[in-house]
């Protein structure tokens, strides 16, 4: 009796090994999407999306998957690309460099895909681009606004970058805020970049810096902060605090009495997502700047198709925002269909040939198209003020704007 | 003077939400001598709780109530279906308690959809005083956490089932002996434990707002706060932990909070190197 008992639990183990590791084998966060027809002659072009579907980016990485499952899905509807249909796969890289760069190894070596687009933080990016171009020969398009500076050929940049974030912002700020800035910021390379760019941006413009400091990532409490900004009568607070400090925060702020009595907070990464980490009345009147707010749809009817495209699609809580990189996805997946087009193939080197210098004329905040021998993005920039849990346009750049990278 | 009696207030009300995080954290250490790694996540539900009565629309007080009665309710169940395998294996019982808190935070993430969201507080606003600004929430957070911890005490100290809790820690065998249920106590402990998490995640939701990881920010430092206190009595975490908190609020005004937050560290592992025992080494709960 105990004999069998010990030989079927052994078999049981050996039976629960086979299913666990077939699970990883085959790898839980993948999803493959097939197109529904095919090309007889040719396969599909395959496009690999590496993102940050669970951990802390997830609300990110979610919508950047279903912008490209939309994107997708309409270029198979008319006809595909080059007569082919486009494959779309999808890895998870969990919010986790060392995970990522195993899945990220599944697109390039297994499914030997055409381009990869995703990633989300820097760092993430730093430790799954290597893997893509260098040893994996494929072109990679990273879509979230950045701290720049990352000039790797066969690298392709559609975020806004510090030029494109701050050349219109700060003045906009020094004119509707003051000339006294503090530069608060979470302890990364981000903050600490772009606050550098802002800090010669500021100074050009005649404005002065109180104070520039950096908080451990995890900070919640700013009463020493607030208490700094309030004593040295700040007139702007450019905040590169990111969550989840960035909410206690601005509470505090408002608590301390500095909107009332004038104070001006600016931050170039808050979307429509970040509202609601704050009461609307503790972050009335905060400014921000990029590349597309919700409400453009009311006066760009592009703008408007894209977002009620994408709701209809996607109903559920991942929202199309700027900030989760929907536009610069968007950007990127169409300035290579457009890029493929003009090269005739899906050869590494004759599409980054083409994507050097690609245009759309339709994107969501207007048309985009690549700074030639850049890799990065001209895009239109808008100022967004919060007004009532709400953000309402009060600038727009004339025209497009220009990256300022490599 | 003024910035001394505002550093003065936010430091004490700082020093209070992290007792109040801490304080059933060392109830579950001290009286049932686990280290429960998932109460980072019951203050967590306990703040998600909140949240959700505050989005079907009912007032907020009433989530902030109801929050320690749903969360001990589940710490009871967890107790009695989980926790209570591991009573023999401390470490083993760390690493249960740890997937416990994994999977309650994984679950938060994918209800919240890794959104970062918002819950009023109750009674909002500042009480100006001169040009002296003093956000009213943290003062009745500083209030309730004084009264929690005097109603705790009082629970342990002076009342039959405090007898119990303390004579099923000291003596589990002679215990049972004397017709106590030490199961039934370990899961009310638990529970009361659990409970208390979900009052502090409740009441600090509205400060910090809510999302998936509040309750890894406070685990971390709950943990410093109970090895600097002692493990094994009452008052042992519960001055750790205003010894933690204070510094961490504190350190900050003097330097880079970079360095500040590294610091607080590096002293407490000073500290526990010279005083093993904690602050406070005595067992139990002293009357």
């Amino acid at each position: 009796m105990i004999n069998t008992n010990r030989q079927l639990s052994r078999r049981r183990f050996l039976g629960n090994v086979a299913l666990a590791s077939a699970a990883i084998a085959v790898g839980p966060g993948s999803w493959v999407i097939r197109p529904d027809w095919a090309n007889a002659s040719e396969g599909p072009i395959r496009l690999g999306i590496a993102t940050d579907l669970t951990g802390s980016l997830g609300f990110a990485g979610n919508t950047d998957a279903n912008v490209a499952r939309m994107l997708v899905k309409e270029i198979n509807d008319s006809g595909g690309l080059l007569g082919r249909p486009i494959e779309l796969l999808i890895e998870d890289t969990a919010s986790d460099e060392s995970v990522a760069v195993g899945n990220v190894r599944k697109l390039i070596q297994r499914d030997k895909v055409d381009l990869v687009i995703g990633g989300i933080s820097s760092s993430m990016r730093n430790a799954i681009k290597d893997v893509i171009i260098s040893r994996g020969k494929t072109l990679y398009i990273y879509p979230e606004g950045y701290e720049g500076k990352e000039c790797t050929p066969y690298l392709f940049c559609t975020g806004p970058v510090p030029a494109q974030n701050c050349d219109q912002f700060i003045p906009w700020l020094i004119k509707n805020g003051g000339k006294r800035f503090a530069l608060p910021g979470s302890n990364y390379v981000w903050p600490q970049t772009i606050n550098a760019y802002a800090r010669k941006v500021i100074e050009s413009s005649g404005g002065e810096i109180v104070f520039e400091e950096y908080y451990p990532l995890d900070q919640i409490d700013f009463s020493s902060t607030v208490s700094r900004i309030i004593s040295n009568k700040v007139d702007v607070v450019f905040n590169a605090i990111v969550p989840p400090g960035v909410s206690p925060f601005f509470k505090q702020l408002y608590q301390a009495g500095f909107s009332k009595n004038g104070g001006r907070l600016g931050c170039v990464y808050y979307d429509e997502n970040f509202l609601e980490m704050n009461q609307a009345h503790e972050i009335e009147g905060l400014a921000s700047s990029l590349d597309y707010y919700k409400v453009l749809a009311a006066d760009d009817p592009v703008s408007a198709r894209i977002q009620s495209a994408y709701d209809k699609q996607f109903p559920a809580k991942f929202r199309f925002s700027a900030g989760s990189a929907a536009t610069g996805t968007y950007r990127g997946l169409k300035l290579w269909e457009a890029a493929v087009k003009e090269a005739g193939t899906i050869d590494r080197d004759a599409v980054a040939a083409a994507l050097n210098h690609a245009k759309i004329a339709e994107g969501p905040g207007g048309p985009a198209e690549m700074a030639p021998g850049k890799r990065h993005c001209k895009m239109n920039m808008y100022i967004g003020v919060a007004k009532g849990g709400q953000y309402e346009i009060v600038a727009r750049s004339a025209g497009l704007v220009d990256p300022k990278e490599c | 003077m003024d910035t001394l009696l505002i550093a003065s207030f936010e430091i004490l009300s700082f020093g209070a939400i992290v007792v109040l995080v801490v304080l059933g954290l060392g109830i579950i250490a001290s009286m049932m001598g686990i280290f429960n790694f998932a109460q980072g996540e019951f203050v967590l539900l306990g703040a998600y709780f909140t949240y959700l009565v505050h989005s079907v629309g009912l007032p907020v007080p009433f989530g902030i109530l109801a929050a320690p009665v749903a969360v001990g309710a589940l710490g009871f169940v967890l107790e009695k279906l989980v926790v209570r395998r591991f009573y023999a294996a401390p470490i083993v019982a760390m690493l249960g308690t740890y997937a416990l808190g994994l999977i309650i935070r994984e679950s938060v993430r994918g209800l919240t959809g890794g959104l970062y969201l918002s819950v009023p507080e109750p009674i909002s606003g500042s009480i100006s005083i001169g040009s002296l600004h003093f956000a009213t929430w943290r003062g009745v957070i500083v209030t309730i956490t004084l009264l929690v911890m005097a109603a705790s005490h009082a629970l342990l100290a002076y009342t039959s089932f405090g007898l119990r809790v303390r004579a099923s820690l000291e003596n589990p065998s002679l215990a049972r002996a004397a017709g106590i249920s030490t199961s039934m106590i370990y899961s009310a402990t638990f529970a009361f434990g659990a409970a208390l998490a979900g009052l502090a995640g409740a009441l600090i939701v509205p400060v910090f707002s809510l999302f998936a990881d509040l309750g890894i920010r406070f685990l971390i430092q709950g943990f410093v706060a109970v090895m600097v206190g002692g493990v094994g009595s009452f008052a042992g975490p519960v001055a750790g932990a205003s010894l933690i908190g204070t510094f961490s609020a504190w350190l900050p005004w003097l330097m880079s909070p970079v360095i500040a937050d590294v610091l607080v560290f590096v002293l407490a592992i000073i500290f526990i190197k010279l005083r093993p025992q904690g602050l406070i080494s005595g067992r139990g709960v002293n009357r």
